[in-house]
């Protein structure tokens, strides 16, 4: 009977080892997915750089029309 | 606490029921073993959809910036062909020159149930859909969905569209009116003296005493209530004038108990010895009040001090009728406790319908038959009950300033037809009014039926109607700046 319960033991820390890398698995791919808030950061400097752009681009083309 | 989003399935390894086996430890182990490996199966899926959103966000970015690259190589190579001496730069060139707008692109719907993650939309899918009521729809008479009834996700953004498109027309018609007293002007000088002269005569009046006063009302010729000159200064809008203010006249216990009722009432009920006044004279002082609301004028009815309307007129009269229609209104809360469960099938009492505005104007036009309008049943003016005063707007004041233009009316007709039964004695007199009203309730629906067809073809997101009413709201306000300035000219 003792012996059952050290097998059963045995199993059980297996198990627990198991479990507690698929739970470091989930938290991996927890803070993956928040890294999201740094795409949103970028695509604000995107989004400020393209209006600069097309501010400049405005007044590139009015020169050039002027010649 | 943060909404989960990714529920990894089998939630508990081991709590189950086990099976009658000899070694149940070994059970144990082996049921949690094959739970850990659906774990670790839900757990790919999971991933698999978090890196795979990353990577469309990632493509996105990545296109972005490739063609801000390529602009910005465009430019470089345009800057370094642009030559200072070649540029002409003149004045004039400067001032006709179009301005730079920038592409103001508004982000929409951004929380629409397309922008939903995918792991939400399943969690959401996992719960029971509404009862199919939209089967009962072929059978509705009014065309709408019988759903929306039950639950209507859209009834908010409905809700502030209607508001909104409201708001621009008042907008619209205020400018209107300031355009039309622009055009009068040169008449407007006339106003200020005409007040300054009056307020003059009514103190000389008052000096001698109240009683004076009464006795120059009675000698008045014209059939215009000339209190209402004295007693606030301003001519022809009689909602000025509480019932408080006038004068005590003797017989006035009858008309003063059912005057506090009816405070919210635009013309107060006028006392007993105005008795002398023709209807024409309340028809006069409602035409003299442009800024009533437009169902109040059609409704010619007077729950105020009249014989033969012994209970108090104005909330009887709207609960028999609302047993007629199909919904109730509940955000117009002081119907709701009186009146008894709708007939028809969708079940709604607790859910605001958007249905409501509609509804509600049945009351009046089933009130005509219950309140006859005393113009018909005194031709000549002079019997002893007052002329009525104005209609009632205490019962329906909350339906009527969203739906001005919105009877329903072909549902209304057959409910007219039960309080005509229950009044057939007055029902004669008025037959040639409900008639006209009925006509002239079919020609709104038919324009109601064109407001509709142009507002599905206009734009129907929050964006267009924002800027069409703020764009028309400062126009408002432009005419307004200068009609002010208009006046220190006049000055």
């Amino acid at each position: 009977m003792a012996g059952q319960e050290d097998l059963d033991w045995a199993n059980w820390e297996y198990i627990e080892i198991i479990t507690s890398n698929i739970k470091k698995i989930t938290d991996f791919l927890n803070s993956f997915d928040m890294s999201r808030s740094r795409f949103a950061t970028l695509r604000e400097k995107l989004t400020a750089l393209e209006q600069r752009i097309e501010y400049t681009e405005a007044w590139v083309t009015k020169g050039e029309m002027l010649t | 606490m943060p909404l989960v989003t990714r529920n990894i399935e089998p939630r508990h390894l081991c709590r189950q029921t086990l099976p009658s086996v000899r070694s149940e430890l070994e059970c144990v182990t082996n049921i949690t073993l094959a739970n850990v490996i659906r774990q670790l199966g839900s757990l790919s899926k999971y991933a698999e959809d978090i890196f795979g959103e990353l990577f469309t966000q990632a493509n996105t970015f990545a296109s972005r910036v490739s063609s801000l690259a390529e602009r910005v190589d465009r430019l470089q190579v345009k800057v370094t062909q642009l030559d200072p001496k070649e540029e002409e730069v003149s004045l004039q060139g400067i001032n006709t020159r179009k301005a730079f707008r920038s592409s103001t692109i508004q982000d929409q719907k951004l929380f629409d149930r397309n922008s939903l993650p995918v792991p939400v939309l399943e969690t959401y899918n996992t719960c029971d859909t509404p009862p199919p009521l939209n089967n009962l729809t072929p059978y509705r008479d009014d065309g709408k969905e019988a759903l929306k009834f039950y639950t209507d996700p859209s009834y908010f953004f409905d809700l502030w569209k209607e508001k909104m498109l409201q708001d621009t027309k008042d907008i619209m018609k205020e400018k209107r009116k300031h355009r039309k007293e622009k055009k009068d002007n040169p008449n407007r000088g006339n106003v200020n003296p005409r007040k300054i002269k009056t307020r003059k005569e009514e103190w000389e009046k008052m000096k001698m005493g109240q009683e004076f006063v009464e006795s120059k009302e009675k000698l008045g010729p014209s059939g215009y209530p000339p209190t209402l000159v004295y007693q606030n200064g301003s001519i022809g809008c009689v909602e000025n004038v509480d019932a408080s203010s006038y004068p005590p006249p003797p017989q006035s216990d009858s008309a003063s108990s059912p005057s506090p009722s009816f405070s919210e009432d635009n013309l107060p009920p006028p006392p007993a010895e105005f008795s002398g006044y023709t209807l024409n004279n309340k028809r006069m002082d409602q035409e003299q009040c442009p800024s009533h609301p437009p169902p109040a004028p059609p409704l010619g009815s007077p729950p105020g001090p009249k014989p033969g309307f012994a209970p108090p007129p104005a909330p009887p009269p709207p609960p028999p009728p609302m047993i007629g229609i199909p919904s109730p209104p509940p955000p117009v809360g002081f119907v709701s406790p009186g009146t008894p469960p709708p007939p028809s099938p969708p079940s709604f009492p607790p859910h605001p319908d958007f249905a409501a505005p509609p509804p509600p104007p049945p009351p009046p036009a089933t009130d005509y038959p219950t309140l006859p309008p005393p113009p018909l049943s005194q031709p000549t003016g002079g019997a002893p009950p007052p002329p009525p005063p104005p209609p009632p707007p205490g019962p329906p004041p909350p339906p009527f300033t969203g739906a001005d233009g919105q009877p329903a009316v072909p549902p209304l007709l057959s409910d007219t037809t039960k309080p005509k039964s229950s009044l057939p004695a007055v029902s004669d007199a008025r037959s040639d009014l409900l008639s006209a009203i009925r006509q002239g309730f079919q020609l709104r629906r038919v324009e109601e039926q064109r407001e509709q067809e142009k507002r599905d073809v206009v734009g129907n997101d929050v964006a267009t109607i924002l800027s069409r009413r703020i764009a028309v709201e400062y126009s408002d306000s432009e005419d307004d700046s200068s009609e002010f300035d208009e006046d220190d000219w006049s000055d």
